[in-house]
């Protein structure tokens, strides 16, 4: 909110504080001011009237003006449309500084200018206070503008300060002018000047109101006759503009300035045009609205109408009617004085996208104790500006749960706990005080407080020690650590696990990231090869890319890796380890991507990522987790799928469960993810099955004392038989044999039809005596005949 | 005997000669082919000591045995010479470019977010805080009623959210893991600090991001004060940004704790002086704090009477910019590896 510098002098005395110093008090206070800012700024500045208009001769838009400012005429060239004879106009002299620059004595084409006449926009008012005819040309004064007069902004009322507030929720009252002048005093020090008006009690009404909803706990009418509608005096309008409100009639302007002032929104009907003379607020009334603006609403269950004869005059708290609307014609008013639940009036607002200064104030919650000198003040200055003929009393209904402000029963030891210091009960009922709280000192130790009406967000205790601490200065808390008993920290073992997973990738160079978890539709159904079921889909999206809650990382890996191509960074090994949720399921993933090649030294040395390479950082993390790899198994994906490479990918099984998926990626997911067509492997893993199950405890194995017997195996296999299948057949054949490396393989055209040739040497190893020669032999035999016998393997010689 | 004595002599001074003179490995064993096998003269003198006197054989016996040990000597200490330096030959003649690049061990780069994410949970679970995580996907009861946010409360102006339904959304703060931990602790001492991805419904620019990280710290027991909290922020302060940093408390406003305040560091380009990177303020906002609200703790199963606590929430982008002076925070999200592989 944007407040006055000089509208707040009516109400303190702020002659000797600094805008600035005062904004950085409030800040500290938690009253953040985010700017302070002149409205205009201009020096040597003087009023004058335009005498003679000639045309420039060399010009087809300037004009040679004489203008007259008081003891003496100057020549002044001006190219505004509206220049014209007998206006009375701002004239900035030679050296007079504006916020573009400074004027100086000058020749326009031949003629002599010795000032410029001025616009306000020249005087650094911003635009937006502006009308388009003031944008447009100079400004045009008011014929009891003082021709020779020099304090022109003052004249304008220009010469003020603005504070733009950024008010936090709890403190609504700050949307009044008049609380923001008593929070300054608080701050100061400072005296506040009460508003002065008149007191009406008004002549006996038949005017009926009535609330038939909890929504609208109190609500006054009161009626006014014979008003006289027309423009505002030049002081209401300084003081609506310098708040950033324009300027309409006197009485749509009193409306506004009480507003302003008090924070209680206001809204006049026009008596005549109401259907009945009655006011009665539902908040069941279904149907269509015509607004202000002649657009048709739709009513619905829960908004507060405001109804004549059953038709809403006004939705209330949020936009009136056209049909009850002041006008220029408008003789008899009635003005309304209301509390309406903010709940209500938010979802009404929200729901028809009706904010206005007085929907906001509802919405933050104003202050409900003060609406019948809200009504006086209004009466007040109907009374001055509007010249009506008679003013009928105050009708009010009235039924607040609470009708006069809850006080706070305290102790000077509980805040003083709460806060950590040691104030004196002086102190703290002086800082309370000062904050406009009424204290009853009950004893020593405890007391009664009482919150001025307008700080509805005073309620505790809790709220007490904070008022006590923003006024005294939160420096003054001296900090100490607190004494508590001893406690273990960390992570749980699950996390303790993610965390040493992620070093283990990463002390194998692989980058980690991190990517949003909302997706397109594009996205959200590819990869969805781990059983999960629905996603979760926003209600509120901010954009079509940012639609779903993703379940799969992947998409987000290969938007990263076409982004980094696209970069020319090719060799790319990234992971995300992330929380996946879906409809009643929360997992943790990993997803990883290999892309290009891996770089041994330059591209000296080079490997190319494969299957492979995934297959090893899954076994890789499975030895560093103690986790046999007897438990994993990599499985032909069965059921082609457009993701993956059908001849290189696998379903990673983990004790028979599938706990995720890896391969290359398919050549159509790389178009569509205008990712490289070759090199792109993936996989993804849900962590909380592999990590979270039992693993290996470490238990020292004696190393042998006998030496190892290696043979060599060459031999000719049936090209459908796997290695895993040969190296199981051969593990399970005998204990004696302890390893089984494979040295070579390959395919060509001189091996017989079907074949291809596999190497393979044993490492046997006795761990209770030393081997011989001819045991080996004789179980080598025996292999051979079986994987002759059972994969028509053949011993290549 | 004489001439047999300089005999020895003489083949004392020839083959020494002849050793020191050698060159190669090649001469070497040409010389001890000719000079030291058991062919060779000096070997096969020995037989000259059959014709010897009992005195002269001892005599002459010791000598020749004196001479050949020398010699044999000598020839093993040249040939190690020549060894060696031949060794040496070899091995300067393998000289490689040590300039060529290194064999590849970097370890890769780490989001700067989850850097700077694991330094601040370490510094806290060294004071003893417990790590404990909420999920992405909230209820709008924890998210915001447990927080002292009912619905339609002029607080939740402050935080547009994602909503999947009417009571399920994107958490908005890692706030509602303040109300499941004390739910789980039963009126246990509570420390912990809970990190988390959080999301709220603006637009990404420089300095906004719909997905953000934030880690919660709560800290609930009896008698806890705001100068507890400030003493353990000052700590958490310097040694993340260095003992110089200094905090100062600035009065604000969170539904949740009350009193409710912003933490802000003294600026370390300029030590509080006021210079651009602080808006000339001297001063940088860090974080937010407060003292939890009775009601929060009242609606989470912790008499207010009894316990008191306070609580943070650090927003981790915006602690990653400043250490790292990032000026985007898109950039954290675009995941550019020349950007990731300067974070380790």
């Amino acid at each position: 909110m944007i407040v006055s510098y000089n509208w707040l002098k009516k109400y303190i005395n702020l002659n000797n504080v600094d805008p600035f110093a005062l904004a950085k008090k409030l800040t500290f206070a938690g009253v953040e001011v985010e700017e302070v800012k002149k409205l205009a700024s201009a020096t040597n500045l003087v009023i004058g009237e335009i005498v003679n208009v000639r045309k420039h001769t060399n010009s087809d838009h300037l004009h040679v003006t004489t203008v007259n400012i008081g003891k003496k005429t100057l020549q002044i060239v001006c190219g505004a449309p509206n220049c014209r004879e007998n206006l009375k106009v701002i004239v900035a002299l030679e050296g007079a500084k504006l916020p573009f620059g400074v004027i100086k004595k000058s020749s326009l084409r031949g003629e002599v200018s010795e000032g410029m006449i001025c616009s306000l926009s020249e005087l650094g008012v911003d635009h937006k206070f502006l009308s388009s005819k003031q944008l447009e040309g100079i400004e045009e004064l008011d014929n009891d503008a003082v021709v020779g007069e020099t304090n022109v902004l003052e004249y304008l009322g220009l010469d003020d300060y603005l504070l733009d507030l950024r008010i936090l929720p709890n403190r609504s009252d700050l949307y009044a002018l008049l609380n923001v002048a008593y929070e300054i005093a608080t701050l100061e020090n400072l005296e506040v000047k009460k508003e002065d008006y008149k007191v009406i009690q008004g002549d006996k009404s038949s005017f009926y109101v009535n609330s038939l909803t909890p929504q609208c706990p109190q609500f006054s009418a009161r009626v006014i006759s014979d008003i006289q509608v027309g423009p505002s005096p030049k002081w209401l309008k300084v003081a609506l503009q310098s708040m950033n409100v324009r300027s309409i009639n006197n009485i749509v302007d009193i409306g506004n300035y009480v507003m302003l002032l008090t924070g209680q929104p206001l809204h006049m009907y026009d008596y005549d045009k109401l259907p009945k003379k009655e006011l009665i607020i539902k908040d069941d009334y279904v149907g269509s609205f015509i607004g202000l603006d002649e657009k048709e609403y739709q009513v619905q269950k829960g908004d507060i109408g405001i109804t004549s004869n059953n038709e809403v005059m006004c939705l209330g708290g949020v936009f009136g009617a056209y049909s009850s609307a002041v006008d220029e014609l408008t003789k008899k008013i009635v003005i309304e004085v209301a509390n309406f639940s903010f709940s209500a009036i938010r979802k009404t607002a929200n729901r028809l996208g009706l904010t206005s200064d007085a929907s906001i104030r509802f919405m933050k919650g104003i202050n409900p104790y003060q609406f019948e000198s809200v009504m006086h003040l209004a009466t007040d200055l109907i009374l001055k500006l509007c010249k009506p003929s008679s003013i009928e009393e105050i009708i009010t209904y009235d039924q607040r749960s609470q009708k006069e402000v809850k006080n706070i029963k305290s102790t000077y030891e509980y805040i003083n706990n709460r806060l950590g210091t040691s104030f004196t009960s002086e102190e703290i009922l002086k800082t309370l005080k000062r904050a406009h709280i009424k204290v009853d000192v009950l004893d020593d130790k405890s007391f009664l407080a009482t919150p001025p009406t307008w700080r509805i967000d005073l309620v505790s205790e809790a709220d007490l020690s904070e008022e006590v601490i923003r006024l005294i200065g939160l420096e003054h808390i001296k900090g100490s650590l607190p004494l508590l008993p001893s406690t273990l920290g960390g992570y749980t073992p699950f996390k303790n696990k993610v965390l040493r997973l992620r070093q283990y990738l990463s002390h194998r160079g692989i980058d980690e990231i991190l990517t949003y978890s909302l997706v397109s539709k594009k996205e959200i159904s590819d990869f969805v090869l781990l059983k999960q079921t629905k996603a979760y889909k926003l209600l509120n999206p901010l954009s079509e890319e940012h639609m779903y809650l993703r379940l799969s990382l992947i998409p987000s890996l290969l938007q990263v890796a076409s982004y980094n191509q696209a970069r020319d960074q090719k060799n790319l090994a990234l992971y995300e380890i992330s929380d996946i949720d879906y409809e009643g399921q929360e997992k943790t993933h990993l997803s990883l991507l290999l892309s290009g090649g891996l770089l041994l030294q330059d591209e000296l040395n080079k490997t190319p990522y494969s299957f492979y390479h995934l297959k090893g950082i899954i076994e890789g993390l499975a030895r560093y987790f103690h986790l046999s790899l007897n438990r994993l198994k990599f499985e032909k994906v069965e059921k082609t799928n457009v993701e993956l490479h059908p001849g290189q990918s696998a379903y990673l099984k983990f004790d028979n469960q599938v706990v995720g998926y890896l391969g290359k990626l398919h050549p159509l997911m790389a178009k569509k993810y205008d990712v490289e067509k070759e090199g792109v492997y993936l996989l993804e893993i849900v962590l909380d099955d592999l990590l979270q199950s039992e693993s290996k405890a470490i238990v020292y194995e004696q190393l042998s004392r006998f030496p190892v017997i290696k043979r060599d195996l060459s031999l000719l296999v049936p090209e459908h038989v796997t290695y895993g299948e040969i190296k199981k057949t051969i593990t399970s054949f005998s204990k004696l044999i302890n390893q089984v490396n494979l040295f070579d393989i390959y395919l060509d055209k001189h091996l017989p039809l079907g074949f291809k040739s596999i190497a393979i040497s044993l490492t046997y190893l006795d761990k209770q005596k030393t081997l011989l020669d001819e045991e080996v032999k004789e179980i080598e035999k025996k292999l051979i005949e079986l994987l002759n016998k059972k994969h028509q393997i053949i011993l290549r010689t | 005997m004489k001439e047999h004595l300089e005999k020895l002599d003489h083949l004392l001074k020839l083959i020494t000669n002849k050793i020191e003179e050698a060159i190669s490995k090649k001469q070497l064993i040409e010389i001890r082919n000719a000079y030291l096998s058991k062919k060779a003269e000096i070997n096969t003198m020995l037989s000259i000591l059959k014709s010897l006197t009992p005195e002269e054989r001892s005599v002459f016996g010791q000598k020749i045995n004196s001479v050949r040990e020398h010699l044999f000597q000598l020839y093993e200490q040249k040939s190690n010479l020549i060894d060696r330096a031949d060794l040496t030959d070899k091995l300067n003649k393998e000289q490689i470019d040590l300039s060529l690049p290194s064999v590849n061990y970097t370890s890769g780069g780490v989001n700067p977010v989850f850097l700077v994410r694991d330094e601040i949970l370490n510094i806290f679970i060294e004071m003893g805080y417990e790590v404990k995580e909420g999920r992405d996907v909230e209820s709008d009861y924890y998210n915001f009623e447990l927080m002292n946010i009912p619905k339609n409360h002029p607080s939740r102006d402050m935080q547009d959210s994602f909503y999947f339904s009417e009571s399920l959304l994107l958490r908005t703060h890692t706030s509602p893991a303040q109300a499941r931990v004390m739910e789980e602790k039963k009126g246990e001492l509570i420390k912990v600090v809970c990190p988390g991805k959080c999301y709220r419904r603006d637009n990404d620019d420089m300095t906004h991001s719909h997905q953000f990280m934030q880690i919660e710290g709560l800290l609930v027991g009896q008698n806890i004060n705001l100068g507890h909290l400030k003493a353990t922020l000052d700590l958490f302060i310097k040694k993340m940004f260095g003992p110089k940093r200094e905090i100062r408390l600035v009065s604000s406003y969170f539904p949740f704790t009350e009193p409710s305040v912003e933490v802000e560091v003294s600026c370390a380009e300029c030590d509080g002086q006021g210079c651009p990177t602080c808006k000339h303020t001297g001063y940088i906002e860090i974080l937010g704090a407060g003292m939890v609200h009775p009601d929060v703790l009242k609606m989470s199963g912790y008499d207010p009477e009894i316990y008191s606590g306070f609580a943070f929430g650090i927003g981790v982008e915006r602690v990653a910019m400043l250490r790292y002076q990032i000026d985007d925070i898109r950039r954290i999200y675009q995941n550019d590896v020349r950007f990731l592989k300067q974070f380790k």
